[in-house]
């Protein structure tokens, strides 16, 4: 029945203003699971507006009664008294996150297209190699990882955040997926034309590229913003810490116990960007998403 | 300048368009590769060889070889690794299927035209975008606090007195399970609507033409054409299961690895892990095969 209203735009909208029993039920648990999902959320929400005295009420309540913006002053002001100000965290995770993202789009690009486009002597190889990364999983190399990174001596800088994660193989196997598409005589006028190689590829296949790119930026954002443990690994000043490794800190040291509402808006701040960059591109990384799906 | 456009044609004579073109390639390809064989497969090399070795000297981190040792001692003294592997594989072998058939569901009714379709879509791909870190154990409740979200839903007193204990802490477990797996199953249910979306019209109309019901359409239609997406999800959902920030065994390798320091003794244990990840999706993916439709077409 709904199938077939599915076919038939102006038989829908007749079929909405009849609300049968299935179209009810159906939106029912909908609702019900989107409420079930969105649960963890919304209590995050409502903890980082919780005055102190109901964070700790028995039973845990999940509504807040009384709803105050206490805890983002507090995380904004009294927490600065310590060395660092809580700005500066923001600032850290921003500017390593930013950097990894575009430097991550051009190098993925870059390398997706001149494998897929040229089909260099050894491609096969080199595919293997980016499969074979796609089902590993981090924590096997992270000590050797460590090493790599001590030796070039990047240990305790912005840097050691953003190398390793430019060459990412989930990243370039995205791409490489959306450059088969490129149709290839496009390529070919503009050589004729006299394009040299970084041409086209600058101004043909990367504009042509860009919803592939567009969500891999997404992908790395939030990726690259929730990363916890290469902080943890690699950062040992205060000062470069990024946001999830001192919202480790700031739930994780003394005073706990008062801290547990400034835990919840730091929590809270730290989910915005995410929400807010995927909103942003919603359409194109829903289309990529379903599209590499079905090619891999 | 104009002894650059001099050289070309020479060059160009001499290499062939081939060889030209394969240069070029490596010429974008450069950046990728270095970062690759840096953070990519020179660790992995240096794993292997930890495993198999016994650290010496920290300094320089100098090793010496000795064979199976610290595989022995994880299956035969540690006492923790075994029951927490045990613990995963069990947690895994349950929130799967549970996982697959949620997403496949959800996928299925957020699939028709319906008011609000944009916004359900993105209501249940929002926990993805929150990541699988540090955010995730904070959100479900494992952060430092202790204070878990993830029983908020608790069963009313009322049909628990009805039901009895047992039974109910049957339902409070599923309840407990539901959430994690709904936050976990974001892509899939993206994946499984790609998939949904590739099934011709065509097929529908013709089995209502011949007077099938939805349900029979399900079954003979729908099941038999995603089997490709059901292996697929299958093994992507095994991966990131295993994977998960939020798992005991990944919690324990870490603690092995930056607390204790025992370096060689943790990627030993990695490599046990990622090798039985391994074998649960080759497990997967040979027992689905026989199952998978072939459209015939070139993927």
């Amino acid at each position: 029945m709904t199938v077939k209203a599915a076919y038939h735009p102006r038989r829908f909208k007749f079929r909405l203003r009849k609300l049968t029993f299935s179209r009810f039920m159906l939106y029912l648990l909908l609702t019900l699971l989107v409420v079930i999902a969105g649960l963890p959320l919304f209590a995050m929400v409502c903890r980082s507006l919780m005055p102190l005295d109901e964070l700790y009420i028995y039973p845990p309540r999940l509504i807040v009664h009384k709803p105050t913006l206490r805890n983002f002053s507090d995380l904004l002001t009294s927490l600065s008294s310590s060395t660092v100000p809580f700005t500066r965290y923001i600032f850290n995770s921003l500017f390593t996150t930013v950097v990894t993202v575009l430097a991550s789009v051009v190098v993925c690009c870059m390398g997706a297209y001149g494998l897929v486009k040229h089909h260099p002597a050894g491609s096969g190889v080199i595919f293997a190699v980016v499969v074979a990364a796609l089902s590993f999983s981090t924590h096997v190399t992270q000590i050797p990882n460590y090493l790599v990174v001590n030796r070039l001596g990047l240990v305790n800088s912005y840097w050691a955040l953003i190398i390793p994660k430019i060459a990412v193989a989930y990243n370039f196997f995205l791409v490489k997926q959306f450059c088969e598409q490129l149709p290839d005589s496009i390529l070919e006028a503009a050589r004729i034309d006299g394009a040299k190689e970084m041409r086209v590829f600058w101004t043909i296949a990367m504009p042509l590229l860009k919803p592939a790119w567009t969500t891999l930026a997404v992908f790395s954002f939030v990726n690259n913003w929730n990363d916890y443990f290469s902080p943890l690994i690699f950062i040992s000043s205060n000062a470069l810490k990024t946001l999830p490794l001192a919202l480790q800190t700031l739930s994780g040291g003394a005073g706990v116990v008062a801290r547990a509402g400034t835990v919840g808006a730091a929590t809270f701040l730290t989910t915005v960007p995410s929400i807010l960059v995927f909103a942003l591109m919603r359409g194109k990384v829903m289309e990529t998403m379903s599209f590499s799906g079905i090619k891999s | 300048m104009t002894a650059n456009q001099m050289a070309l044609p020479k060059k160009k004579k001499r290499m062939g368009i081939d060889r030209r073109r394969s240069l070029e390639a490596y010429i974008f390809l450069i950046p990728w590769l270095v970062g690759v064989c840096l953070f990519f497969a020179y660790p992995i090399f240096v794993s292997i060889r930890l495993a198999f070795s016994d650290i010496v000297e920290f300094k320089g981190l100098k090793t010496a070889w000795v064979g199976l040792e610290n595989f022995q001692y994880i299956f035969f003294y540690d006492i923790n690794f075994v029951p927490t592997f045990l613990q995963v594989v069990y947690d895994t072998l349950l929130n799967t299927p549970i996982c697959l058939v949620f997403s496949l569901l959800i996928a299925i009714l957020i699939n028709r035209k319906m008011v609000g379709r944009g916004f359900f879509r993105t209501a249940f791909f929002i926990p993805v975008l929150l990541g699988s870190g540090y955010i995730m154990k904070q959100l479900l409740g494992m952060g430092a606090d202790g204070a878990t979200i993830t029983t908020g839903i608790t069963v009313p007193r009322l049909i628990a007195d009805l039901l009895g204990v047992s039974i109910t802490e049957v339902v409070q477990g599923f309840l407990d399970r539901i959430t994690v797996v709904l936050w976990k199953s974001g892509v899939q249910i993206v994946l499984f609507l790609a998939g949904l979306q590739g099934i011709s019209g065509s097929l529908y109309e013709a089995a209502r033409v011949d007077g099938a019901t939805e349900w029979e359409m399900f079954w003979k239609i729908t099941l038999p054409m995603i089997t490709p997406i059901i292996l697929m999800n299958l093994v992507y959902t095994i991966v990131s299961f295993f994977t998960d920030g939020t798992n005991p065994m990944v919690d324990y390798i870490y603690k092995v690895n930056f607390t204790n320091q025992q370096y060689e003794y943790a990627a030993a244990m990695s490599w046990i892990y990622f090798v039985f990840a391994c074998i649960f999706c080759l497990l997967a993916i040979l027992l689905m095969r026989r199952h998978v439709y072939d459209s015939g077409s070139k993927s």
